[in-house]
């Protein structure tokens, strides 16, 4: 059974529809992340989840019971905010037992767990202490232990790691990570962050203007996205794109585009002669290209950015700027001429109107 | 160095010396008065030192005063602050966005209103032939005659009903402002913590706001002491003695009665000095 259904989910502000006819199904133990621009809706969703926001159609039901109208403190969840959320005026063990005292769960009992996971995530030292004595990555961890200690069915996550620096918010999505691998609870995860994403979820659901664009598995949507939307915003640094035009060129097929003739088998795509297309490449897909090889993309390098291991080198080739990611010993000089290439198995066709991926199912 | 050292005393100094003036001439010369025998219907006078302030703790009026200004102080202080957080709670959870601003600019009328003027609408309010808040007793019991002002058991609280009218409708405001102004993820966190609504408030909210709240209750304790207009325009300290708080006492007993200046310069020396020391030690214990 499912632990979350949505279906033909909407929502509106008044005449603003923010999102429209969302189905989705959350499966038990599953670690899905909501991830989207800025404005596409995933929190919004989340917050239906949770009943902080009222669902304007469609149904939403978790562990199998139809929520719409239920209390946010009925729905079994948990939810970790952005800005932490946490009481100002309570001890950090007030803050963590609140929900239990109005559980009213007797007082050793609460006592008991408490300690237990403020053991868990290592907060025994702070129990006494006001949230504004602890930092952000401390009081992001009282919000867990919060969330924590109800047990819930379902985790909700709202950006937790947004507010942090850097390195904390690497730290604390190891410890997210550790702690989905021994709960197994189901968790929802809203973030903006595409590696939080790539590197938590099972599976993600990118959103765009309140409609789901694409779900799979972080390698699915890397490897196979499903329209231009998704591969420009999935993966750093950006795709490349290359609007270009297709002929038939006996059994393959010829794209020219952004001043360069490139050749291709074709198998993997829907291809017509005469359509338009965007030919997407990842900048690590562009090789140096030795002697010899086919599917040359040439222009003098205009920028290069020094990554550590790598480089980013950006090109102008027939007016368009494209990236390529070299390791760092083969960058070439500032406005020195360069020559890549890259394999035909690496390469996204999307459509030139709709933006749909031409690759083959 | 010098002329940012001179600058602050330039500003600061006569403002502070007109103040000084302002403030410690009057008190510096009641208190004179106060160790003297001066009555407003002889021209002489000696010094008697404190025999003013001995007189004192042996006039049982004065204790009555004492009393009732302590009584006034609680009963409105408390009945103010209870309707302000009931309504400012009660508009946050069930009025809309703009009935709330019709509800703030209605509430904030009574306080606009000058209290001589909110004195004598009350007044002809408790009327007990005429008022309209006597108006349901007369219709219940079939005409019967009402007149909380002149009843010495319920003078008191007919008087500061108008006092909680003008001030616990205005702080009511204030409450539903600050509320407003909290951050919403708190009050999110409750309810999926299974707190209901007025445990939200109970617990969260309030707490959340117990330094702001305890300013205003500051504001209303030394609004509170300013009571002579109202009570002597709605009761003028009857019936008796029983709404007669320690100005009300001192004004009598300096104007109206008896002439007694230094007697009445006494009481207001001693309610000097309660005041301050209160107010003090409140104000620690809040802080601590």
């Amino acid at each position: 059974m499912s632990a979350i259904v949505c279906s033909h989910v909407d929502k509106a502000y008044g005449a603003t529809t923010v999102i429209r006819d969302l189905n989705l199904a959350i499966e038990e133990h599953e670690f899905v992340v909501f991830l989207g621009p800025s404005g596409c809706g995933k929190s919004t969703l989340l917050r239906m989840l949770a009943g902080l926001e009222n669902i304007s159609g469609g149904e939403v039901s978790i562990g199998g019971k139809v929520v719409n109208d239920l209390e946010p403190g009925d729905r079994g969840i948990a939810m970790v905010f952005q800005n932490y959320a946490l009481y100002p005026h309570m001890t950090i063990f007030d803050n963590i037992a609140f929900g239990l005292k109005r559980q009213k769960v007797p007082a050793a009992e609460i006592r008991k767990r408490v300690e237990a996971v403020s053991r868990t995530l290592g907060l025994e030292r702070y129990l006494g202490r006001k949230p504004t004595e602890l930092s952000g990555g401390q009081q992001q961890r009282v919000a867990i232990a919060r969330a924590m200690i109800k047990t819930p069915k379902v985790f909700l996550f709202d950006e937790p790691l947004s507010n942090l620096d850097a390195k904390l918010r690497n730290h604390m999505r190891v410890e997210i990570a550790r702690l989905h691998q021994s709960l197994k609870t189901t968790t929802v995860y809203v973030t903006h962050d595409q590696l939080e994403a790539m590197t938590l979820a099972d599976r993600i659901v990118l959103l765009k203007d309140g409609v789901i664009e694409q779900i799979g598995s972080p390698a699915e949507i890397y490897r196979r996205p499903g329209n231009q939307f998704v591969a420009g915003f999935i993966g750093t640094p950006n795709m490349n794109f290359i609007e270009a035009t297709v002929a038939r060129n006996g059994d393959g097929w010829t794209l020219t585009g952004a001043g360069t003739v490139l050749s291709l088998q074709g198998g993997d795509f829907h291809l017509r002669h005469g359509d338009r297309v965007v030919l997407g490449i990842r900048p690590p897909d562009l090789k140096t290209a030795q002697a010899g090889s086919a599917n040359l993309l040439q222009g003098t390098a205009d920028l290069i950015e020094f990554h550590g291991n790598d480089a980013l080198v950006t090109f102008g080739s027939g007016g368009k700027e494209i990236s390529a990611l070299v390791p760092a010993r083969e960058c070439p000089e500032l406005r020195a001429p360069v020559r890549y290439s890259f394999e035909e198995d690496c390469i996204h066709l999307f459509d030139g109107e709709t933006g749909k991926s031409l690759r083959r199912q | 160095m010098r002329r940012r050292s001179s600058l602050p005393v330039t500003f600061l100094v006569p403002t502070l010396a007109i103040l000084l003036v302002l403030s410690m001439v009057p008190t510096l010369y009641a208190i004179v008065i106060a160790l003297q025998n001066r009555e407003l219907s002889a021209p002489g006078y000696s010094w008697v030192w404190f025999s003013n302030f001995a007189d004192l703790f042996t006039d049982r009026r004065f204790l009555n005063a004492v009393w009732v200004s302590v009584k006034w102080e609680i009963v409105t202080v408390i009945a103010t602050m209870v309707v302000a957080v009931g309504l400012g709670v009660l508009m946050f959870e069930v009025a809309s966005p703009r009935l709330r601003n019709f509800y703030c600019l209605l509430f904030i009328i009574p306080v606009l209103l000058p209290r001589v003027s909110a004195a004598f609408v009350w007044k002809f309010a408790y009327h007990p032939l005429y008022g309209i808040a006597t108006y349901p007793y007369r219709l219940i019991t079939g005409g019967l005659i009402f007149d909380p002002l002149s009843k010495p058991g319920t003078a008191l609280f007919a008087v500061a009903s108008v006092d909680v009218w003008q001030w616990g409708l205005f702080f009511a405001v204030i409450v539903l402002k600050l509320l407003e102004t909290l951050p919403p993820q708190p009050i999110e966190a409750a309810r999926l913590d299974q707190a209901k609504r007025w445990q939200i408030h109970a617990y969260v909210t309030l707490p959340m706001l117990k330094a702001p709240l305890i300013s205003l209750m500051f504001v209303k304790m030394i609004e509170s002491l300013r009571s002579f207009d109202l009570i002597y325009v709605m009761t003028r300290g009857g019936p008796g003695v029983a709404t007669e708080t320690l100005d009300m006492y001192a004004f009598s007993q300096g104007f109206i009665e008896s002439g007694k200046v230094s007697y009445a310069s006494a009481m207001a020396v001693l309610m000097m000095i309660a005041t301050v020391i209160t107010f003090t030690m409140l104000w620690k214990r809040v802080q601590a």
